[in-house]
């Protein structure tokens, strides 16, 4: 028993040495496996994007991208780790865009400036906020349940994924620009509204297609609506909520690919050229297909300029809403 | 096709030799991670998951994913029962009874009743999902927030049965567990509380962490201070197996433990060890000897862990049917089916038979596999208490330093178990029992968050809690028991009154 303990701790020894094998600078880039920090635990969309990435790319690239889970603070963890990491191109920040880059900083202080401290490589894909109902609902339509609140004067309960994010900002800016008394009933994470709106506990609920489509081909959820400025690519026949005559629309939640600033630029090329083949690649738009996530592909220069207008559209609705988490 | 048909085509795809291997490989590798220390399903799956990319087919990849996963159930005991360590929440109960055993030289028969009901529990849980998985799919998603807050209210009900010889002491554990509960980010109204300006903290703490810390680490500050005269190593290992008379404590606990296990498992988010608190709750009720109970009483073993082998079993119902992952490690699952292009829900069982059934048939044959990998290991991980304390304790927190980093990937909840660990060593050498502790601390937010939702849904009102059927009858179980230990208190004070007047 003592032998096999002490070999135990050889092993152990052995491995955590083999993983921290140092490579020399002089090499060329990418020289040893790339860190992908995923800030949210495994299992949730940003890490199934994630995890396709990290399957697809090795065909384009002579080193594979590991992804990392550092879910801790809701995300701030994992883009702060990558902020004061090494800029050698070897720690990503998967999920760039997410919640805590674009509507986190107009609600808290934060530990470092999403903007400066981070370069933007590509954007992947962007996940809309669909507004769907129970199957076993008596409303077909958005306009037919508020017409229903209004008439009745009865509040409609709904399930979003957490306080101040995506669904509940696009939730009470439909109850604002509808004028509806909306009550949102915030969950910890996306998968418990989806299950408390299956189990018909609130009348609406919001997610990502990618939450709500199993649901909606299924035939437990009825789709009323897209918070996007055009319809969903994912889910073509859903209409946005501008066609319905509700005046919102949101970013929706961002997923793209960044480092820290200070990365060189031949990196930042390499690694955005290896994602534009990533992102084009049949293998990876299929499991993207299958995971309803729309590949919406972007170079480093655009995705800048679109997460610069995505922050600022989202601090002007934040404040119009009068949001906050005090 | 017809459940039969189905299942049988099942076992053709879960006994082809590459699917036995897998199955037999994950039962192995859940083996291992349940019996060391701190090193959780969840994280172990997370780490194999880009391993599965190379497997071609789905049936396979889930194959050995949910034998991790069911295997780590059947180990988790090993290392409660012989150093106090809770590998999961579900195990926590199991190691009042349990390292009490082990403490008495009755290791052996107590990692055996684990085995068996383990094995017991696993293969009816599996017969039931096999029959009557969509019903009770259905019948998990009645359960909204109103329902959790009362089931969950119950939980900690029962957590009180936990607390050894003094309540008070318990309850005063018990608003610990609450208040470590409480820190972090709160869903409801977004705000991170108790977090004193660090990151990591608004995230919360995370249970594997605070439970291996006080249990664990606690232990073992504890015994270093003994100087050398460890008393679990030197007692003796005292006979390997069962023997007729636990059987025949046990069997109805199995059974019992079975049922509770499969019914509260299927419920997303805590099923698995409000289960084993019920399942415990229960034993101690209906036994004729309560006061062994804590004393190292093998029901408070069998019972516990037959429930969570079941829950184990049954939370791949809400998956399987319904696309709702209910905890880490099924998550982690549904994440490797979705890479794999296999949607599970409701159309599984059509567009993808030979994942549902070969998955379902592979469950049959990884709970034998299981039970002949164990109850031969049963010797040897007794030899285990024969180990020097010297070499044994740094191995040990070895292993638990390696899990908690595994979590999150973070060096902070290094820092927090060894905390942890003090608290724990703290509350061991002012005679409290820390079982409260963890249980209250997974239930507090769930008891808080249900609460608040369902008085948003309610506009305030608190008739929400009586008025829906299923919420209505935990209540009022809940009732009962409350009632019931007051009367027998009142009771027991007259007699003890009428006693005294007579002298």
């Amino acid at each position: 028993m003592k032998k096999l303990i002490v070999g135990t701790i050889v092993i152990a020894l052995a491995a955590a040495m083999g993983l921290s094998g140092s490579v020399s600078a002089q090499d060329k880039y990418p020289s040893k496996p790339i860190s992908g920090i995923v800030p949210a635990s495994a299992g949730g969309s940003t890490d199934l994007m994630s995890r396709a990435i990290e399957k697809v790319w090795p065909k384009y690239s002579s080193q594979p991208l590991v992804v990392v889970n550092k879910p801790g603070g809701a995300g701030v963890v994992a883009t702060e780790f990558v902020v004061r990491s090494k800029p050698d191109g070897y720690t990503l920040y998967l999920g760039y865009g997410s919640g805590h880059d674009i509507v986190m900083p107009h609600l808290q202080k934060m530990p470092y400036d999403p903007y400066k401290d981070l370069v933007p490589i590509a954007r992947i894909s962007v996940h809309s906020v669909v507004v769907v109902t129970g199957a076993k609902s008596d409303f077909n339509s958005l306009p037919d349940m508020i017409a229903w609140s209004k008439k009745e004067n009865k509040p409609i309960t709904s399930s979003v994924s957490m306080k101040a994010g995506a669904q509940d900002i696009t939730i009470t800016a439909i109850s604002k620009a509808a004028g509806v008394n909306i009550v949102t009933v915030p969950f910890a994470g996306g998968a418990d509204a989806v299950t408390a709106l299956a189990g018909g506990h609130v009348m609406l609920g919001a997610g990502h297609p990618s939450e709500v489509a199993p649901h909606i081909k299924a035939g437990r959820f009825k789709p009323l609506a897209v918070a996007l400025p055009q319809r969903d690519p994912s889910l073509p026949n859903v209409p946005t909520l501008k066609e319905l005559g509700i005046n919102v629309s949101t970013w929706g939640s961002v997923k793209g690919v960044g480092a820290p600033a200070a990365t060189p630029k031949e990196v930042v090329a390499y690694l955005e050229a290896t994602l534009k083949k990533v992102t084009e690649d049949e293998e990876f738009k299929k499991i993207m297909a299958d995971l309803d996530q729309p590949v919406m592909y972007l170079n480093g220069a655009d995705f800048a300029k679109f997460l610069q207008e995505a922050h600022a559209d989202y601090g002007k609705l934040i404040k119009e809403l009068n949001i906050t988490i005090q | 096709m017809g459940i039969f048909d189905g299942i049988i085509s099942g076992f053709f795809i879960a006994l082809t030799p590459m699917n036995l291997m897998f199955g037999f490989l994950g039962a192995l590798i859940g083996t291992a991670v349940g019996v060391l220390p701190g090193l959780g399903p969840a994280a172990t799956i997370a780490l194999l998951l880009p391993i599965t990319y190379s497997i071609s087919s789905p049936v396979p990849a889930v194959i050995l994913m949910a034998g991790i996963y069911y295997g780590a159930m059947y180990g988790g005991s090993t290392t409660s029962i012989l150093l106090n360590l809770p590998g999961e929440a579900a195990s926590v109960v199991t190691c009042i009874d349990g390292y009490k055993m082990a403490q008495k030289g009755q290791a052996g028969p107590a990692l055996g009743i684990a085995a068996i009901g383990s094995f017991i529990a696993g293969s009816v849980a599996v017969v039931g999902l096999t029959l009557f998985a969509p019903p009770i799919a259905e019948f998990a998603l009645g359960f909204g927030p109103p329902e959790k807050f009362s089931l969950a209210l119950l939980g900690l009900l029962m957590a009180v049965t936990l607390s050894g010889e003094s309540v008070t002491k318990g309850l005063i554990i018990m608003v610990l567990g609450l208040l470590f509960g409480s820190v972090g980010i709160d869903p409801i109204s977004g705000k991170s509380r108790f977090d004193f300006g660090v990151i990591e903290l608004q995230s919360g703490f995370d249970f594997v962490t605070l439970a291996v810390g006080v249990f664990g680490l606690g232990e073992i500050f504890y015994n270093l201070e003994q100087e050398g005269n460890v008393e679990i190593v030197t007692t003796k290992v005292g006979k390997v197996f069962p023997a007729m008379a636990d059987w025949v404590k046990s069997r109805m606990a199995i059974l019992r433990g079975t049922l509770i296990g499969f019914f509260i498992g299927i419920i997303p988010g805590g099923g698995a060890v409000i289960s084993s608190l019920v399942s415990y709750a229960v034993e101690k009720k209906v036994s004729k000897h309560p006061e062994e109970f804590g004393q190292g009483a093998i029901e408070g073993v069998a019972g516990p862990e037959s429930a969570n082998n079941a829950a184990s079993s049954s939370s791949f119902i809400p998956l399987l049917t319904l696309g709702i992952p209910g905890n880490a490690s099924i998550a982690m699952i549904f994440a490797c089916l979705l890479i794999k292009g296999v949607k599970p829900g409701p159309f599984l069982i059509v567009e993808h038979p030979d994942v549902f059934w070969g998955v379902i048939a592979s469950m049959y044959v990884g709970n034998i596999m299981l039970i002949i990998l164990n109850l031969p290991l049963v010797g040897v991980w007794v030899q285990l208490l024969r180990v020097p304390y010297g070499i044994l304790a740094p191995v040990v927190i070895l292993f638990t330093a390696i899990g908690s980093y595994s979590i999150a990937n973070q060096a902070f909840d290094l820092y927090a178990l060894i905390a942890f660990g003090v608290l724990g060593y703290v509350l061991r050498k002012l005679k409290f029992e820390a079982g409260p502790l963890p249980l209250a601390f997974i239930l507090g937010p769930m008891i808080e968050g249900s609460m608040r939702q369902s008085l948003l849904m309610s506009g305030g009102n608190f008739l929400i809690f009586v008025t829906r059927p299923i919420s209505l009858t935990i209540v009022a179980v809940f009732a009962l028991f409350v009632v019931g230990q007051a009367v027998f208190a009142i009771r027991r004070a007259k007699r003890s009154a009428g006693v005294q007047a007579a002298v």
